[in-house]
């Protein structure tokens, strides 16, 4: 497996450029790694092939795990376990353990859900972040195009970055 | 990318670029507090300390240091409870619903409502421990097994669904808040100086790079998340109003409460972060990013969930009347025109009468005068929990055991130092966190290369060289 990647980044000040320029890349056979961006531009994923996250099942799963735990807990606590006897109520009332249910359902389904989001961008408290450009989480888009995965010929890619209206361009070796 | 609606005002004005947002909303975080607010923070530490003095008092002496009776066995702390509980309810109803509903006026004001919700919670679930009378069994509710010494809690009981309806709104609108609030901690991290800066907003930020990748995951859970996020915020004071309402105490025995306890949570909590916003605005100068068209939209909402309001109280007369229950129909004459009548009249006139005014355009985008509604507004909606609480206590079936009910000072000092707690926690926010959403108003501003398109204006243009400036040095 190799250990680092070469890429070519092209910087941009405009999400528009950004966004034609990805387009271009992909369409002159280039392989685009990713496209770094103060905010999320509306549209690049689906130009950059990127495939619906299946985070949405990750939160259904959850969803119906935390569902299934808060009526089996409820059932077995005031059925099995221990009945008591309030006011001569019945132990096994389905109806009201909806309230319960339902929060545990969406509690199980955020923690889940957001969990599986930090596991599969490898996020957790603490970690170095590998920034392309120190101003990307500001004001600069960046277009990091992997060398080596391009089938496209690298002389025109320079002059592809520049006419997208890249204000610089740079080689940068990535650690993976 | 943006759609920009041609009816639609700016959302964000000035001409701010990119980096101008993100200069503008770091500020407060990267130079000394201003004056301003060292005299807020103190101020309201000052307050905390009454707070923290009077939950002690009340703890060591015990709850007869309260004003409460055999009658009266709630009053303030359910009073101050469900008030700030309804308080923390619009931030994820801004962040959420009107994400759903892709209103995109939510973007400069989402953060510091948020921010609002949790400090909300919790001063609300501080009253929730305080009114057990000894907080060291405050685990009780919680399921435990019957060898640990406390029963198994019974699932039928609306206070308990309460206790996690609370805290599963508590968890999931903080985690809510830390998702928005990764890719600014970001930005602050590389525009750090400090080491003390870089490490704890590094140590925060998770290793975030803006990758395209993640944003798209981002952009997935953050709309689940509001998915989630709204049934949550109903069913939350859908349930704190069942504690009341399957109970059989004539007032609060009605059907109507829980929509009525959600409108209600909505107004109050428009109010409050109206409140907080107007001074922020001011005090930050931030009115490019929280414009008069956000004051009028939040005035709007306000106008809205006020006659609902209103229009519940008069329902609740009607259904009592029409009931033919004569103990419903004295609770609610004598809500009117009992001796807690002045009580009444404050909630009718602060929270539908009042908010009338919003009528007018001129009125909802005059500042001062919002923030004055917006103190009327609160003021009313605490009245309106301390009606239904205490007027429907004092005197209900039997009037032999009718009897009246005073706050005493220490409960008093509680109300008024939880304040205090809320806004020592919110002066910390806007010291060390962005209280701005920098990348969603990024994403809002217009982008510069318009000038680019058919549809240039000059004004574009000039932005255009403007940025060009930026990036030539």
């Amino acid at each position: 497996m190799e250990t680092s990647k070469k890429l070519v980044l092209g910087v941009y000040d405009n999400p528009d450029k950004t966004y034609s320029v990805t387009k271009k890349l992909i369409s002159s056979g280039f392989s685009v790694y990713d496209v770094y961006s103060p905010f999320a531009i509306h549209g690049l994923d689906r130009v950059m092939g990127i495939k619906r996250s299946r985070l949405t099942v990750a939160a259904f799963i959850f969803a119906m795990i935390g569902l299934s735990t808060a009526i089996t807990f409820q059932v077995y606590v005031s059925y099995f376990d221990w009945q008591v006897n309030v006011g001569g109520k019945p132990s096994l009332h389905i109806p009201t353990y909806i309230p319960i249910t339902f929060e545990l359902s969406i509690l199980f389904t955020a923690f889940g859900m957001v969990s599986c989001f930090f596991i599969v961008n490898k996020m957790f408290f603490g970690k170095n972040a590998d920034i392309m450009d120190i101003r990307v989480t500001d004001d600069l888009f960046v277009v990091a195009v992997d060398v080596k995965m391009s089938k496209a010929d690298m002389g025109s890619l320079n002059q592809l970055l520049m006419d997208g209206g890249a204000i610089e361009v740079r080689e940068r070796i990535k650690e993976l | 990318m943006s759609y920009e609606s041609p009816i639609r005002d700016q959302l964000v004005t000035g001409g701010k670029t990119y980096r101008d947002v993100t200069r503008e909303i770091t500020r407060p975080l990267e130079s000394a507090p201003s004056k301003g607010w060292w005299f807020g923070f103190s101020l309201s530490t000052i307050v905390l300390i009454i707070w923290i003095y009077a939950t002690s008092y009340s703890m060591v002496v015990g709850l007869g240091a309260w004003g409460l009776n055999k009658t009266v066995g709630w009053a303030f702390d359910i009073t101050n409870f469900v008030f700030w509980v309804g308080i923390g309810h619009a931030g994820t109803l801004i962040s959420a619903v009107l994400l759903l509903f892709r209103q995109k006026w939510r973007m400069s004001i989402n953060r510091s409502a948020e921010a609002m919700t949790i400090f909300a919670v919790i001063c609300a679930a501080s009253f929730i421990i305080s009114h057990m009378g000894r907080p060291w069994v405050a685990y009780w509710p919680i399921p435990l097994p019957n060898a640990f010494g406390t029963l198994w809690v019974n699932f039928n009981s609306p206070l308990v669904w309460d206790v996690f309806a609370i805290s599963t709104y508590f968890s999931v609108s903080l985690v809510f808040w830390y998702i928005g609030l990764i890719p600014d901690i970001a930005s602050v991290r590389d525009r750090a100086t400090t080491a003390g800066r870089k490490f704890w907003y590094s140590f925060f930020a998770m290793g975030w790079t803006g990758s395209a990748r993640t944003w798209h995951r981002y952009e997935v859970i953050s709309l689940i998340l509001a998915g989630i996020s709204t049934p949550l915020v109903l069913s939350v004071h859908s349930i704190v109003s069942m504690d009341f309402a399957t109970s059989l105490v004539p007032g609060w025995h009605t059907t109507i409460f829980p929509p009525y306890f959600v409108a209600g949570a909505i107004f109050s909590g428009f109010g409050m972060v109206l409140t907080l916003l107007i001074i922020a605005r001011e005090v930050m100068n931030y009115k490019d990013y929280i414009t008069e068209e956000h004051l009028d939209a939040m005035a709007k909402i306000i106008l809205v969930t006020g006659t609902m309001v209103g229009m519940a109280y008069i329902t609740e007369f009607f259904v009592a009347a029409y009931s033919g229950v004569e103990y419903e129909q004295y609770a609610f004459l004598n809500r009117a025109f009992g001796p807690y009548w002045w009580a009444y009249w404050t909630m009718m006139t602060c929270n539908l009468i009042a908010p009338q005014v919003f009528w007018f355009r001129k009125l909802r985008t005059n500042p001062t005068f919002l923030f004055i509604m917006s103190i009327i507004v609160n003021i009313g909606m605490w009245f309106e929990r301390f009606v239904i609480i205490v007027t429907s206590l004092h005197r209900d079936f039997l009037p032999s055991s009718w009897a009246m009910y005073a706050p005493s000072i220490v409960e008093v000092s509680i109300l008024i130092g939880s304040f205090g707690l809320f806004f020592f926690l919110f002066f910390l926010f806007i010291k060390f966190l962005p209280s701005i959403n920098m990348a969603e108003v990024k994403s809002i501003i217009p982008t510069h290369a318009h000038a680019d398109h058919d549809h240039s204006h000059a004004s574009h243009g000039h932005e255009v060289i403007e940025k060009g400036a930026v990036h030539g040095n």
